[in-house]
């Protein structure tokens, strides 16, 4: 039979960013599917050796809309590490309870464009409504709804105060109620089951042989999640991360969902453990310029990213490189829509939440 | 499989019939910002003892500070908000306004010179010089503010 091929973006009505998929069809059927990036590439690398290392992180901040908070939290823990700072216990604390919020509103924000992708859009409108709620709470506690600029290296800069926090979780907690509606109509109604279940399905050695990450591996049954290292002070907070063993789309939005309910409990532990109190120390200024290397390892919404950060006794780094969820997950990708239907494609695509921007940097 | 008779939107869409907008009549409506939320920087002439602090530490050099000439100047449309200008600055002079001022991206220069986005202090005179931000014709759509 003859082949076809067909361009799948950079612009594409189901893709937010620039994807390019060259994908080789028989019929309608996906043989195979050529991915190229580089369509927004930034250059950060090269702009980390004349930007100093304290202004980078505004610059890292900037990698992704969507996780700004965990690249700007990624990057001073980073520093941190190799400048041996330990930072004070509540803005730790507050990190991660900013990082936990900042993964309801990824969540949140990818179910919406995922329903948005299989032709339901007033799914997508709700999540987006509850979504609204959280850019207000980073609003009123950082500053900015999508850039925050909170994190320094050595801590925070803003505090939230005890009232205000136990604000933010009724808040939350409502907005878990809330969700709990729209999870319904993700898990029961009958077409969003039959365009995901059974789609795309990634086997869990698959997931292994490909490594994939978060949200992607977790929905093929691999447990993993690295907030389980403990580091940042998640090992003071009890978690079991979210498996799914089917490995269809439906499995990777049911993960995404059950970790919305997660992250708010997550937040409500936070909450009780940390210390309370105002005037409490947030920051420890760094001195000197850092020297060394070090790797870091978070849990983003979309999964393990991954910085290396060289540093060479100047003021600006070495080297600075982030390996971020997407592009792990793009091996993941391509494995599944080899074989697929075409009109499944944009389903597969969104389902393993593509972040182009973070991806090409 | 699920049931194909189950219609879980329907309650949601029967309250929706009912319920107030989610939205709100922007720009007829708008939503005040929240008490320390970053916007626009503010430069007070009068504190500034013109110590290019801010301008040394500004990651997006916004800030053109002379010493000499007694200058002080921004871009508002190079700031990127981060804040660190006014923690930075000793004498108290800068501080973040809650409100984004309405910021001109064409690239006309207004009729005295002025750039969109940008104002520019003398120390001799106790009010901006040059109020480009204000001065330049809005272009493009009402604007809300
Ligand atoms: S840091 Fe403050 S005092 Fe110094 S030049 Fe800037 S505004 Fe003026
Ligand atoms: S807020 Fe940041 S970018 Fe804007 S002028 Fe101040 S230091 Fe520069």
């Amino acid at each position: 039979m003859k082949r076809t091929v067909v361009p799948f973006g950079p612009q594409h009505p189901v893709l937010p960013e620039p994807l390019v998929l060259d994908l080789i069809l028989e019929d309608e059927k996906v043989l195979d599917a050529i991915p190229t990036i580089g369509y927004i590439h930034r250059g950060l690398e090269m702009m980390v050796e004349r930007v100093e290392y304290t202004e980078m992180g505004f610059v890292v901040e900037r990698i992704c809309g969507i996780c700004s908070f965990m690249h700007g939290m990624g990057y001073c823990v980073s520093l941190e590490t190799i400048m041996n700072i330990e930072i004070p216990e509540r803005a730790a604390w507050l990190r991660l309870i900013w990082a936990e919020i900042s993964r309801i509103q990824s969540h949140l924000l990818w179910l919406g464009l995922g329903a948005d992708a299989f032709g339901f859009e007033n799914l997508f409108m709700h999540c987006w409504r509850m979504r609204e709620q959280i850019l207000d709470i980073f609003e009123k506690t950082t500053g900015g709804r999508i850039i925050h600029s909170v994190n320094r290296i050595g801590g925070v800069k803003r505090d939230m105060s005890d009232t205000e926090l136990a604000a933010i979780l009724v808040q939350l907690q409502d907005l878990g109620k809330q969700f709990k509606k729209t999870a319904n109509v993700f898990g029961t109604d009958p077409s969003i089951a039959h365009r995901l279940g059974g789609v795309g399905v990634l086997s869990m050695e698959d997931a292994r042989a490909v490594d994939c990450v978060g949200p992607m591996a977790r929905a093929s049954g691999i447990a993993t999640d690295t907030r389980l290292i403990g580091a940042n002070y998640y090992d003071r907070i009890e978690l079991e991360p979210v498996v799914e063993t089917a490995g269809d789309c439906l499995a990777r939005v049911v993960v995404r969902m059950r970790e919305i309910d997660q992250s708010i409990d997550i937040i409500r532990q936070a909450i009780d453990k940390m210390p309370k109190g105002e005037g409490m120390p947030l920051e420890t200024k760094p001195r000197g310029n850092p020297m060394g290397e070090v790797f870091t390892r978070l849990e983003q919404p979309r999964g393990e990213v991954l910085y290396y950060v060289k540093a060479n006794g100047t003021k600006n780094l070495e080297r600075f490189r982030a390996r971020t969820p997407t592009f792990a997950n793009i091996p993941a990708m391509i494995k599944l829509v080899k074989g697929c239907e075409l009109a499944d494609v944009p389903n597969i695509i969104l389902t393993i939440d593509p972040c182009i921007s973070c991806t090409e940097r | 499989m699920a049931n194909p008779l189950r219609l879980p939107m329907v309650p949601r869409a029967l309250r929706n019939l009912v319920s107030k907008p989610a939205t709100r009549r922007y720009p007829y409506e708008i939503r005040p910002r929240f008490e320390g939320a970053r916007g626009t920087i503010e430069f007070d002439v009068d504190t500034c003892n013109y110590c290019m602090l801010c301008m040394r530490r500004c990651p997006a050099a916004a800030i053109t500070v002379s010493r000499e000439d007694r200058i002080w100047a921004i871009e508002h449309l190079t700031c990127i908000g981060c804040n660190v200008c006014v923690e930075v600055c000793a004498k108290k002079s800068l501080t973040m306004s809650k409100e984004s001022k309405p910021v001109h991206t064409h690239a006309e220069v207004g009729p005295h010179g002025e750039r969109p986005g940008h104002e520019e202090w003398h120390k001799e005179e106790t009010q901006a010089a040059e109020p480009a931000v204000q001065a330049a014709p809005a272009v493009g759509g009402a604007s809300p503010v």
